[in-house]
């Protein structure tokens, strides 16, 4: 049970005050920078969404981050996370803590980046003939059902990608923060509502408080449920909209089109 | 202080003949005597201090508002602080003669007309542009009353009385230096003469205190200590070297018995809160309750819930008083649901521990010994990985208040299901840097939250309704068979008080409801007073 809890569970720093930036203190002399402990300081706090080479895994791949943000707004980054996003802040770590695991991405920097090892050109074509769009969004450009991919390659690293190919359903996303105060809420989970006259709705949880959900369905229809007048609400934890591209698409077109995902990146 | 359920008519009635149209302001000459205060809870018109009355029951006698009428329950007024938002509200409301004390973040006091809203004045201290607040909330919890003063706790640590008519400052006392952590959240509670404060800031190495004030001059009358000086009894408890080391705030407000003339307070943890290394021992009296003679600030027992806390598990819930039936024993009793996840009932003259059991999963320990102590499961303590344990940081339960119904004799209580990793971190307090560690907390889908009925005698569920996410909010007990609560993503309800049945549910939309819940009676009509984001909202019937 407790095994259960620590793979399923979301893994977001919950400061003791929440949603609270760091206070404000006085301007803090750095000592000498530590890699190594700053390596530590990742691995204890980062790892869960960065993944543990820093290439990404539910949040973004981090090589090459400081290097075009600049140390300062990296560090504050860490300190303060990105509100509205799954970046959340964390005042146990101090401002040398911060600058030690800048310290040691900029060490990465110069590491060779595991690369998705298919060829995205092909890629691109695996997605267009595999009804990605009906539902995906890139540039503009497709469905609005599941999330939009135009920056999927900066937010995801090549093996989560595949892995969401495989079982859409495990491990959704849980980003800090969500639509309620109590944060970490799984995105694209499946929620059957069954209304008291019997008619069933099937949808992704797209709102939900103590005493309502709204689901969007299949077809991208939003429906807004009291849940007192309800007779029955179920999660449908591992089950997606989205299908299996397992035994659809084989071993390389799996690599092509995961390569094609990681070229998305957005506007630069 | 006993409840009698008698006179709920003659309020009624003495309500109604109030002329309707005019807010009845009738008593602000008369000012809140100690008298009125001690007799709080049968004059349930007005909600003269935090917790409702000297035992914190935070139970109404008001009925207008009851089960069969609650689903009419509609807003009649909201107030918006002109706040920025950064902190949550979490004031606990005085009203007093048709007048309503709010505070609003960080430290700002406003007095509004209780039965329209409007506002009669406001203050606000000015604070210094650095402040120091380490895992403090820039918030505050209320005000306390006594005569035509109000009195307030500021964020840097000043205890500021205020004319209950105007807001105009009539002393201010310098209770602590900010520089070094110190800050007031707390609603002071005020008692015979006397405004008795606790402190924030023990996060940091802090060493806390319940300080007491003649409540007319300021002068400062007794200071009692959470952590001993060294060579005092229980210094024993701590390592030698107690730098960077420290704690046991008092945020919370205590509660007090007239009668034994003993106040009860609750101390948080000891710092740095996740790495115990350099303080072996139990770590008095941090995580304790805490009976002081109201005279002197003289410690007549203490109760330590959680000796030598590593998870952040503050006990400065509030107390609840309550007197029942022990064994066929009539005995004077405190209730307290505490952040680690243990209900307790102790006996409030001795500090004797009498019930003990968890009201939300637990899994740091096994149970607790007749003394009440936990016997601890194995591999608990935080490493710098992380262990992973229920309840999280947060607690079982937090600082916001929970009710006791004399009628149903059952404890009401905002319960949180959730597990966290702790991590231990430095060894010593970096101040201004929050000591020693932190967590990775299992939140979303995997956690959840309930307002939870307990026998208040034996701490046995009696009925829980969900909640999606763990809450942190308070509840409020009336006579009209209700229990009023609120949801962490911005929903205000009722539920039925013997079943747990939900009978009204009102959507805010603004998390952060955790400000307490009151209730209150202006020319006829009984209001429902809570706070949701950024909005202050008074509810009542058509």
């Amino acid at each position: 049970m407790v095994a259960a809890w620590v793979f399923m569970g979301t893994l977001s720093f919950a400061a003791p005050v929440r949603a609270q930036a760091p206070p404000p203190g006085p301007p803090v002399k750095l000592g000498p920078l530590d890699p190594e402990a700053g390596k530590a300081l990742f691995q204890q706090n980062c790892v869960n969404c960065h993944g543990l080479d820093a290439t990404g895994e539910e949040g973004p791949n981090l090589h090459g981050v400081p290097a075009a943000l600049g140390d300062a707004a990296v560090a504050n980054i860490i300190r303060r996370g990105i509100p509205g996003t799954g970046m959340p802040s964390s005042y146990i770590l101090s401002e040398q803590d911060a600058a030690n695991i800048v310290a040691w991405l900029h060490s990465l920097d110069s590491a060779p980046q595991p690369a998705a090892v298919g060829d995205p050109k092909k890629g691109e074509a695996v997605y267009a003939s595999s009804g990605c769009s009906a539902c995906h969004m890139i540039d503009g450009i497709g469905g609005d059902i599941g999330p939009e991919l135009s920056h999927i390659g900066a937010q995801r690293g090549p093996a989560n990608l595949k892995a969401r190919l495989i079982d859409p359903g495990a491990n959704l996303p849980k980003p800090a923060g969500g639509f309620t105060g109590g944060g970490g809420f799984t995105q694209y989970l499946l929620f059957r509502a069954v209304e008291k006259n019997g008619r069933v709705t099937e949808g992704i949880r797209v709102g939900e408080d103590s005493f309502s959900i709204v689901l969007k369905d299949a077809q991208g229809n939003l429906h807004g449920f009291s849940k007192p007048e309800l007779a029955k609400l179920q999660k449908e934890p591992g089950k997606s909209l989205m299908p299996s591209f397992k035994d659809t698409l084989s071993s390389t077109q799996m690599d092509d089109l995961v390569a094609y995902l990681s070229t998305l990146k957005g506007a630069q | 202080m006993k409840k009698s359920l008698g006179s709920v008519a003659s309020v009624a009635l003495t309500a109604a003949v109030l002329a309707v149209g005019v807010t009845p302001h009738r008593a602000l000459a008369q000012g809140i005597t100690y008298d009125r205060l001690l007799k709080a809870d049968s004059t349930p018109q007005d909600w003269l201090m935090y917790g409702g009355d000297y035992f914190s029951q935070r139970f109404s006698r008001l009925a207008q508002i009851n089960r069969e009428n609650v689903h009419l329950l509609k807003p009649a007024w909201m107030y918006q602080p002109n706040h920025t938002g950064e902190a949550p509200i979490e004031a606990s409301a005085i009203v007093a003669n048709g007048v309503l004390y709010i505070t609003e973040p960080p430290s700002t006091v406003t007095a509004l007309d209780a039965r329209l809203g409007t506002r009669i004045w406001s203050w606000t201290p000015k604070l210094p542009e650095r402040l120091y607040t380490i895992g403090v909330h820039r918030s505050n919890r209320g005000v306390a009353i006594l005569g035509d003063t109000v009195y307030v706790g500021t964020l840097d640590a000043h205890l500021v009385a205020l004319d209950a008519k105007t807001g105009e400052v009539r002393w201010t006392v310098h209770v602590d230096d900010n520089n070094h952590g110190y800050a007031m959240t707390a609603a002071p509670r005020v008692i015979d003469g006397k405004v008795i404060v606790g402190i924030s800031g023990g996060d940091v190495d802090i060493r806390g205190y319940i300080d007491a004030y003649d409540a007319q001059t300021g002068k400062h009358l007794w200071r009692s200590y959470t952590i001993p000086a060294p060579g005092e009894s229980g210094s024993e408890t701590w390592g030698k070297d107690m730098n960077g080391i420290g704690g046991g705030g008092t945020w919370g407000t205590g509660s007090y018995d007239p009668e034994l003339n003993l106040i009860y307070w609750g101390t948080g943890n000891p710092a740095p809160d996740y790495n115990g290394s350099l303080r072996p021992g139990d770590n008095l009296y941090t995580n304790c309750m805490l009976a002081l003679d109201a005279d002197t600030g003289k410690m007549k027992w203490y109760f330590q819930f959680t000796p030598h806390d590593t998870h952040d598990w503050d006990s400065i819930q509030v107390p609840v008083l309550f007197d029942a039936s022990v064994d066929g024993k009539p005995r004077k009793l405190l209730a307290l649901a505490n952040r680690n996840g243990f209900y307790y009932v102790l006996d409030r003259v001795t500090g004797q521990f009498i019930v003990g059991q968890p009201f939300v999963t637990e899994t740091w320990a096994k149970g607790l010994d007749s003394n009440g102590r936990p016997i601890l499961n194995p591999d608990i303590e935080p490493t710098p990985k992380g262990t992973l344990n229920f309840p999280d940081g947060h607690g079982g339960t937090n600082w916001n208040s929970p009710s006791y119904s004399p009628i149903t004799k059952m404890f009401y209580v905002s319960s949180r299901e959730i597990s966290a990793y702790t991590i231990s971190g430095k060894d010593r307090v970096d101040f201004p840097g929050f000591g020693g560690g932190g967590r990775i907390t299992l939140g979303g889908d995997d956690a959840y939250g309930a307002i939870r009925a307990l026998d208040a005698v034996t701490g046995n569920r009696k009925w829980e309704y969900k909640l999606i996410a763990p809450t942190e909010v308070s509840t409020l007990a009336t006579a009209g068979g209700l229990v009023f609560s609120s949801s962490d993503e911005g929903n205000f309800f009722a539920l039925d008080a013997d079943t747990g049945k939900l009978l009204w549910n009102f959507t805010v939309g603004g998390t952060e409801t955790g400000a307490n819940f009151v209730t209150y009676e202006v020319a006829g009509k009984q209001y429902l007073f809570a706070a949701s984001g950024n909005s202050f909202v008074a509810f009542t019937l058509p």
